[in-house]
């Protein structure tokens, strides 16, 4: 699959079809690959794909002028539609490369059930249904559902529906919804005021790095409300109140685009579970519009899009 | 000078003892998050996991964020109100090799032209313990950056691991009052010193990534106009603030006033010069462009604090590698820095 992809990304410099390539080379850590974004054709031969290409790409688009040949997992092109949809990108501008995903190893996870930093394994690879990690020479076996993200475990679109390329199988949807969803529910049985507390815990060790909003396509905004000076919305300091209003508008901001990508609490540093509230957002507007993000690129944005049916008393 | 040791089962008495004198922080995941915590009065289980913090104990000294004053208008202007000054004093307990060197690398700055009170009130009174490394990480690269795994001279006292036992090396005379003072520590053997020389160049050799930092400061100077290789090495990075926030010699700060009709509090807060708000102006903002601030961070590194300090304000503790959501890696950007000084490298 990896020459495939070589082949296609240089074909598409070459024949200039496209300015830019955006994919993934080998990263400088042991289970890394890091995003690579050239216009050389020679860079090319260095892309990767392994069940560490943990970046939503489509983060990278609305920053780049001209057109664009891009690698893209089933959440990536998810990303993508929906930034078709907010008329951020045009289709035409973009040649999709299709990945079809079996799902990213949550290196975390793989941390807890071996009780190692992962800088001490020797090897993590994927054959089939497991996951082998090699410690000190000896092999231990996991099967995916422990070891894969949690978004990956509820990914409804493992290969794009809308792509130029596609390289290899089209790949069934994962259905583990229940060891996926283990997180949130168990948050969803609590009170509201142990709820109210677990959040305040959590978000006591944000340092407001940002990081959060700024792996996540959906977040487009030239300029985030918490930049805001005048008036100024939340302060910029990491008091946990604070840090609580920059996520719950967040969240708000990225409803209906939020593509469950599982990024935002891949890139925390402090650990705090921000897919607990993204997922759930994710749900809400399924259970309220049925609706979800990035499949359909004729389909209108959410908050753009109005059914008489929706209207509550008080609009009516 | 090295003379007395100490159980490492007997680590929980010691600071039991060092806690009646000092408020005691050391490594703890209790937050969530592997920091620099008060001690708990029991919990030793950090000898097993600690390698390294995520958060860097600067934060003891210049903490996520800290009130300044409250200020308040009266009828006669307004009046200040100072935050209660830090009376306390810290010991830190565990602290590693790099992160040492880093504070003393951050003081540099906080006892300038201007000596920062908020920061020395805390500092001045604080004692480090420094423990050296066994099992430093992939990411970690000290020994290209003139510090050596498990040494430190920038601490007061150094601890280093010879198995079941540390041996305590009083580096500065604050340092050697204090083990006057302690009471149940063992005196050193005969083999002590040979086994903690090993255990410092096992540690030393398991540093695998290097860096050759040789005449970067005038590499840097001389490509500081070369848009087109800086625009290259921004191209992935995200404009978190990770790399900046969680860096042991990162000090910059905001100040910000929140306001209550007629009073109100100063804070101030981390804040990073990869944030395009951070040199925002009332007229512009020289750094709009995402590749102007990723050569300020590099520069102001290797290049800006050499030329005032004499000293690269990077430690290679490589948390910058691996907390990096796009692996951004600063070993590999130093390295490709274009060489335009007509100087052999």
């Amino acid at each position: 699959m990896e020459q495939k992809l070589r082949q296609e990304a240089k074909a598409l410099l070459e024949q200039n079809k496209v300015d830019w390539i955006i994919g993934f080379e080998p990263g400088s850590l042991k289970f890394a690959a890091t995003p690579l974004i050239t216009k050389d054709k020679n860079d090319t031969e260095r892309l990767i794909i392994n069940p560490f290409i943990f970046n939503n790409l489509a983060d990278f688009l609305t920053s780049l002028e001209g057109r664009v040949g891009i690698v893209a997992k089933g959440c990536d092109s998810r990303s993508i539609i929906s930034l078709i949809q907010d008329n951020k990108l045009a289709r035409e501008d973009l040649v999709i490369i299709a990945v079809p995903c079996p799902g990213l190893i949550d290196l975390a996870k793989i941390e807890q059930l071996v009780g190692k930093d992962r800088d001490e394994l020797d090897d993590i690879t994927r054959e089939g249904d497991k996951v082998i990690v090699k410690i000190e020479g000896k092999k231990k076996e996991f099967s995916t559902i422990q070891t894969l993200f949690d978004h990956c475990l509820a990914c409804e679109l493992p290969t794009p529906q809308e792509y130029d390329i596609l390289l290899g199988e089209v790949r069934p949807p994962a259905l583990e919804l229940e060891v996926s969803g283990r997180n949130i529910n168990k948050l969803k049985e609590t009170s509201p005021a142990e709820r109210w507390k677990f959040w305040e815990s959590e978000l006591s060790r944000c340092i407001r790095c940002y990081a959060c909003r700024n792996v996540c396509p959906a977040c487009f905004c030239q300029r985030c409300f918490v930049e805001e000076t005048e008036p100024q919305w939340v302060m910029p300091m990491p008091r946990w109140q604070d840090n609580l209003i920059f996520q719950i508008v967040r969240n708000i901001h990225v409803a209906g685009r939020c593509t469950d990508c599982g990024e935002c609490e891949r890139a925390c540093p402090v650990n705090i579970p921000l897919r607990s509230l993204t997922r759930e957002m994710y749900n809400m507007v399924d259970e309220l519009f049925q609706f979800k993000s990035g499949m359909d690129k004729e389909a209108l944005p959410l908050m753009a899009h109005y059914e008489q049916e929706e209207a509550e008393d008080l609009f009516r | 000078m090295v003379n007395k040791k100490v159980s490492k089962k007997d680590i929980a008495k010691l600071l039991e003892q060092w806690g009646q004198q000092f408020i005691v922080f050391a490594p703890s995941r209790e937050s969530g998050v592997a920091a620099f915590a008060e001690w708990d009065g029991k919990d030793t289980g950090f000898l097993d996991w600690y390698r390294n913090t995520v958060v860097p104990p600067k934060a003891s000294f210049l903490p996520p964020m800290e009130e300044m004053f409250h200020f308040q208008k009266g009828e006669e202007g307004y009046s200040i109100e100072p935050s209660a000054g830090e009376e306390n004093k810290r010991l830190l307990f565990g602290v590693r090799p790099c992160d040492a060197r880093a504070m003393a690398i951050v003081d540099m700055t906080f006892k300038d032209a201007y000596e920062d009170p908020y920061y020395l009130s805390k500092r001045k009174n604080a004692l480090l313990v420094g423990m050296g490394c066994t099992n430093p990480c992939e990411s970690c690269f000290c020994t290209s950056m003139g510090v050596s795994p498990a040494e430190s001279a920038d601490v007061d006292l150094m601890f280093t691991d010879i198995g079941d036992e540390f041996l305590i090396e009083e580096v500065t005379d604050r340092g050697k009052e204090l083990i006057a003072k302690t009471k149940g520590l063992k005196e050193m053997n005969k083999g002590d010193e040979a086994k903690a020389k090993q255990s410092k160049k096992t540690a030393y050799d398991r540093v695998t990534r290097k860096l050759d930092t040789e005449g970067i400061k005038d590499r840097l100077l001389a490509s500081f106009d070369d848009q087109e290789y800086w625009e290259k090495v921004a191209a992935k990075c995200i404009s978190c603030g990770i790399c900046t926030l969680l860096c042991p010699t990162c000090y910059c700060f905001d100040i910000n006033d929140e306001l209550v009709k007629q009073e109100g509090t100063r804070f101030r807060s981390w804040d990073s010069c990869g944030f395009p708000l951070y040199s925002k102006m009332p007229m512009e903002n020289p750094r709009q462009e995402k590749w102007r601030r990723v050569r300020q961070k590099v520069c102001h590194k290797y290049e800006f604090y050499p030329m005032t300090f004499n000293v690269i304000a990077c430690t290679g503790c490589g948390r910058c590698i691996r907390l990096c959501p796009v692996n951004w890696d600063i070993t590999r950007v130093i390295e490709s820095v274009p060489n335009k000084t007509g100087v052999k490298k």
